[in-house]
C-alpha cells in the first residue's frame, strides 16, 4: 500500500499542473474583460489602458500564465484584482471557517444519514422506511437558499432563540457563541447532505441483505444489529467512502448559498465573488485548492477501501 | 460685474455661510453610547479613498473619512473646507481648510495631506480611478501648499466643473502613506486612518467592519460609540435580521417596504438618490438608427405604468424627461416627454418603415426584479403595436462587457440607470459620440460640440443655453427613454434618532453618521 500512496502522491504535482493550465486558459477564455469591471466614468482610456498594463493584462495569455506561474512557485498567489490584497492571506483568514462549518456537516451528515440508510433498509416498505423516503426526497429536493430563510424566520425572528447572521457576535470571542451562530448554517448544510447519503446507504444496504453472507448470518443466529453493524456496512460503505472522496474539496470551496443566506465568511463566497468579477488570481488559486483536495480525497478513498476491503489490497 | 463672477462669489457665500451653521448641534433628546449596525451586501474592496468606487466602500469610507465639501442636490456645504476662492481669470483655486483639523490618530491633518493626496491621484503608477476628475485637455491640475491651511491648485485651462470635482476628493494622510510604492496594494489600507466621525477598528474578511467614535472628528464627537458595518449578501436574509433588530440600518427595495415595517421596530423613509432610470436605445441595430422608430417605442410606453410596474407603486420615482437630475442646476424639464399615444406610436411606426417582423431585444441584469418588470412591460407594450421584444436577462459581469463594447449589436434596448451628480459638464460621457460609455452608440457632432463648449463656458447664462440646448435635443432624437428620477429606501430601527441631522444622500446612506443616536 506504501508504494500506492507514493506512487500517488508523486502524481500530485503533475496533476495539480495540468489542472493549472487548463483552468487558466478557461479563466481567461471566459467572455469579459477583468479591467472593466472596475471601470468607472471617471476614468480616462488611457487610464483604463494603463491599469490593463500594469496588471499585466495585456499581454498573451500564455506570457500571462508563465508569470502566474513563477509567482506561484514563489509561494506567491498574486494579488485579487477587486481588493488589491494578497489572496493567500483571504485564503487563509477564510479557511477555519469554511472547514468548521463543512467538517461539521459533513460529520453529521453522515452521523444521521448512515444509520438511517441501514434502518431504513431493514425495514424497507414499512412505514418508518416510507417516511424517511419521504425526508430524503424533501432534502435533495429543497432549495437550500429557501430552506435556511425559513430556519431563520422561525428560529431567529419568530423565537428569536438563535442568531441569524454571521459567525461571531461582535466583541465576543467565545465558543458558545460560535456554536450559536454555526447552529443553523450547520443545520441546513446537513439536512441537504442527508439525502444523497441516505439514498446510498439504503439502497446499497438492501442489495447486501439479499447476499449469502447475510442468510449464513442469520442461520448463525446472529442478532440483527450485529448483521448490518459488522458486515452488511463494511461493504455498504465502498460507495459511501467514493462520495466521500468526491465531497472533500467541499471543506476548501465551501457552500456558497450557505454561506450568502447566513453571511457566514467561508471561501465559497470569496470564490463566487471572484467568479462574477472576473477576479482571475483568487479564482485560479481557488481552482488549485479545490483540485488538490479532490486528489487527495480520492487517494483517500483508495486507502480506506483497502482497509475497509481487504480483497482490494490483493 | 460678470455674471460668471457673481455666480462664483455667491458659490464662496454660500460656503462661508454654512460653515458658520455647521456647528454639531445635538438634539435635546439625543443620548451618548450605543452602536449601529448597517447592513452592506459585499465586502469592502480598498479602504482608501483614492479607490474606492463601488457603494459598499464608499459607504463605509463616509464614516472614516471626510471629504473637502459635502455636496446633496445643489447645496453646497464645507466640511473639511472652510473656503474656496476662484481667481479673476478661473485658472487658479485657493483652499483654506479649517483650523486645528487632525487625523483620527491625533496627528494635524494640513495642507500637506491636501497636496499630497491629490499628486498621489494623479501619479500615474497609483493608478487612482479618480485622477480622469483631475485632469484637463491632457494636463494634470498643479497643486501647492502655501502654509499650514491653504492650497493653490492651478489649472491648465478654465474648468467651471472643478470645484465639484474637488467633492470626490478624500484626503489620506500624508505620514501613513508617504513611503508606500503601490498605496492601492499597502498594508496601510487595511488600518485606515481618516478624518471621519468614526475611527477603523477592525475588519473581518466576509464579516463586518468595526468603527468606533473619533475623538477627533471636525464636526465634534459622533453620539455613538460605534458603527458596525455588517456584509450580508443575501438581502432575503438581512431583511430578516432587520425585522428581528440584529441589524438596523439598511437601504432597502421598494418591495421589501411592506415587510421590514410588519414588526413595527423599523421605519422607512425615502429621498431624491438623484438617480435616472431609463431605457436606452442602441443605434448599432439597424432599427434603432431610425429616430421615427424610436419615437414611436416611446410613444408606445406610459411612464406612470413603468414605474407602477417596477416599484409596484408610484411613490418611489419622479417620471423622468430630462437626461439631467434633479441635482443638476441646468435640468430642463420641458423637453419632448413622449406622453402615452398608442395611435401616434403606431403611426410613426408606419411612417418609420420599420421591418416589424425583426424581433427586438431588451437587455437586462438577470438579479434585478424591478428591470424584469419594467422588461415584462415594455414586451406587453410592444406587443400592441405589433413588435416582438425578446427579453435577454444578463449576469452583470456579461452585462458589463456587452454594453462597454461600443460595436455591439447583441442588445436594442438596455434598461440602465445612472447617478452622475450635480456637475453637467459629467454626463457627457454618456452622450458624447467617442465616448466609452455612449451606450445609445447616438452620434451626433453638432452636439458633441455643444458639450464641448458648455465645459469651458464661463458665462453661467450661456452655458445654461448650451445645456438646455443638449437635454433637447437628445429628447426628440429619442436617444433614451427616461422613465423615473428614483427615490433611495431606507429602514432604520425606530430606536434612533438624529435621522434628519445625519443628512441622509445617495450612494452612501448618511452624510454624517456623527448626528446619530439613541434614543
Amino acid at each position: 500500500m506504501s508504494k500506492m500512496i507514493a506512487r500517488r502522491v508523486l502524481q500530485i504535482v503533475p496533476m495539480l499542473f495540468v489542472i493549472s493550465i487548463i483552468s487558466f486558459a478557461l479563466a481567461k477564455l471566459a467572455p469579459g474583460d477583468p479591467v472593466k469591471m472596475y471601470v468607472t466614468p471617471n476614468m480616462h482610456p488611457e487610464d483604463v489602458e494603463r491599469i490593463r498594463r500594469s496588471l499585466g493584462l495585456n499581454l498573451p495569455i500564455y506570457e500571462q500564465y508563465i508569470r502566474w506561474l513563477i509567482q506561484v512557485l514563489h509561494g506567491n498567489l498574486g494579488y485579487s484584482l477587486q481588493n488589491s490584497q494578497p489572496v493567500l492571506g483571504q485564503i487563509l483568514q477564510r479557511l477555519p471557517a469554511t472547514i468548521g462549518l463543512m467538517g461539521s456537516s459533513l460529520v453529521l451528515t453522515l452521523i444521521f444519514a448512515v444509520p438511517l440508510g441501514l434502518v431504513a433498509a431493514k425495514y424497507a416498505d414499512t412505514w418508518l422506511d416510507q417516511v424517511l423516503n419521504l425526508l430524503s426526497y424533501i432534502s435533495i429536493s429543497i432549495p437550500v437558499f429557501w430552506f435556511g430563510i425559513i430556519l431563520i424566520d422561525f428560529f431567529s425572528v419568530q423565537l428569536n432563540w438563535l442568531p441569524s447572521l454571521g459567525m461571531r457576535t461582535i466583541g465576543v470571542n467565545s465558543f458558545p457563541d460560535l456554536v450559536q451562530h454555526a447552529i443553523l448554517p450547520i443545520a441546513t448544510l446537513t439536512f441537504q447532505g442527508c439525502g444523497a447519503y441516505y439514498r446510498y446507504v439504503r439502497s446499497n444496504t438492501i442489495s447486501e441483505l439479499k447476499k449469502s453472507y447475510v442468510e449464513f448470518g442469520y442461520a448463525k443466529g446472529l442478532p440483527d444489529w450485529k448483521i448490518l453493524w459488522n458486515h452488511v456496512l463494511k461493504n455498504v460503505l465502498l460507495p459511501v467512502i467514493t462520495l466521500l472522496g468526491m465531497s472533500l474539496p467541499m471543506l476548501i470551496s465551501g457552500a456558497y448559498i450557505t454561506e450568502s443566506v447566513f453571511s457566514w465568511p467561508g471561501l465559497g463566497l470569496l470564490s463566487v465573488d471572484a467568479i462574477f468579477s472576473l477576479d482571475y488570481p483568487v479564482i485560479m488559486a481557488m481552482t488549485l485548492f479545490s483540485g488538490l483536495m479532490l486528489i487527495l480525497g480520492n487517494l483517500f478513498a483508495d486507502i480506506t477501501y483497502q482497509i475497509v476491503d481487504p480483497r482490494i489490497r490483493k | 460685474m460678470k455674471k460668471s463672477l457673481v455666480v462664483l462669489l455667491a458659490l464662496i457665500f454660500i460656503l462661508t455661510l454654512s460653515a458658520c451653521g455647521s456647528n454639531n448641534t445635538a438634539s435635546n433628546n439625543s443620548k451618548n453610547g450605543g452602536s449601529l449596525t448597517v447592513a452592506v451586501p459585499g465586502d469592502p474592496l480598498v479602504l482608501n479613498p483614492n479607490y474606492a468606487s463601488d457603494r459598499v466602500t464608499l459607504t463605509i469610507q463616509q464614516a472614516l473619512y471626510s471629504p473637502l465639501f459635502y455636496i446633496n442636490g445643489r447645496n453646497v456645504t464645507p466640511a473639511l473646507a472652510d473656503k474656496l476662492t476662484a481667481s479673476k481669470d478661473q485658472l487658479k483655486y485657493t483652499l483654506i481648510l479649517k483650523k486645528n483639523l487632525k487625523w483620527s490618530d491625533g496627528t494635524p491633518l494640513t495642507a500637506d495631506d491636501i497636496v499630497f493626496t491629490l499628486n498621489s491621484i494623479l501619479d500615474t503608477k497609483q493608478n487612482s480611478d479618480l485622477r480622469g476628475n483631475f485632469v484637463f485637455n491632457n494636463e494634470p491640475v498643479k497643486v501647492a501648499a502655501i502654509n499650514k491651511n491653504t492650497v493653490v491648485f492651478t489649472l491648465p485651462t478654465v474648468a467651471p466643473a472643478f470645484p465639484l470635482s474637488l467633492e470626490q476628493l478624500y484626503p489620506i494622510p500624508q505620514h501613513v502613506f508617504k513611503n508606500e510604492g503601490d498605496l492601492q496594494k499597502s498594508t496601510k489600507n487595511n488600518h485606515p486612518v481618516g478624518s471621519g466621525p468614526f475611527r477603523f477598528v477592525t475588519y473581518k474578511s466576509g464579516q463586518y467592519v468595526e468603527t468606533q467614535r473619533n475623538n477627533y472628528y471636525f464636526g465634534g464627537k459622533a453620539h455613538l460609540d460605534k458603527v458596525i458595518f455588517q456584509i450580508t449578501k443575501d438581502q432575503n436574509a438581512a431583511n430578516l435580521a432587520l425585522e428581528n433588530g440584529s441589524i438596523q440600518l439598511k437601504a432597502i427595495q421598494p418591495a421589501d417596504v411592506k415587510n421590514v415595517t410588519s414588526r413595527g421596530n423599523t421605519e422607512v423613509i425615502s429621498y431624491p438618490e438623484y438617480r435616472l432610470n431609463y431605457a436606452v436605445f442602441n443605434e448599432n441595430v439597424p432599427a434603432f438608427k431610425n429616430k421615427t422608430f424610436r419615437q414611436a417605442l416611446s410613444y408606445a410606453l406610459n411612464r406612470e405604468d413603468v414605474i407602477k410596474s417596477a416599484y409596484g407603486s408610484s411613490k418611489y420615482g419622479v417620471p423622468a424627461s430630462s437626461i439631467f437630475t434633479s441635482d443638476v442646476k441646468f435640468q430642463d424639464t420641458n423637453v419632448q416627454a413622449y406622453p402615452y399615444n398608442l395611435t401616434k406610436a403606431r403611426q410613426l411606426l408606419g411612417k418609420s418603415k420599420v421591418d416589424t417582423k425583426q424581433p427586438l431585444s431588451i437587455i437586462y441584469l438577470n438579479n434585478n426584479p424591478a428591470q424584469e418588470s419594467i422588461a415584462l412591460y415594455f414586451q406587453q407594450q410592444f406587443k400592441k403595436i405589433g413588435l416582438n421584444l425578446q427579453l435577454k436577462p444578463t449576469d452583470p459581469t456579461a452585462l458589463n462587457n456587452i454594453t462597454l463594447d461600443r460595436n455591439s449589436k447583441a442588445y436594442g434596448i438596455l434598461l440602465n440607470g445612472y447617478i452622475m451628480g450635480p456637475e453637467a459638464d459629467v454626463y457627457k460621457v454618456l452622450y458624447q459620440s467617442d465616448s466609452p460609455y455612449n451606450y445609445a452608440n447616438y452620434h451626433n457632432s453638432k452636439l458633441d460640440k455643444l458639450w464641448n463648449a458648455a465645459a469651458v463656458e464661463t458665462n453661467q447664462t450661456k452655458r445654461a443655453a448650451y445645456y438646455d440646448q443638449i437635454q433637447k435635443q437628445i429628447a426628440d432624437d429619442a436617444v433614451i427613454y427616461p422613465i423615473s428620477y428614483d427615490d433611495a429606501i431606507l429602514a432604520i430601527n425606530k430606536k434612533f434618532g438624529g435621522i434628519q441631522a445625519a443628512k441622509p444622500q445617495p450612494v452612501t446612506i448618511f452624510r454624517d453618521l456623527s448626528k446619530l443616536y439613541l434614543k
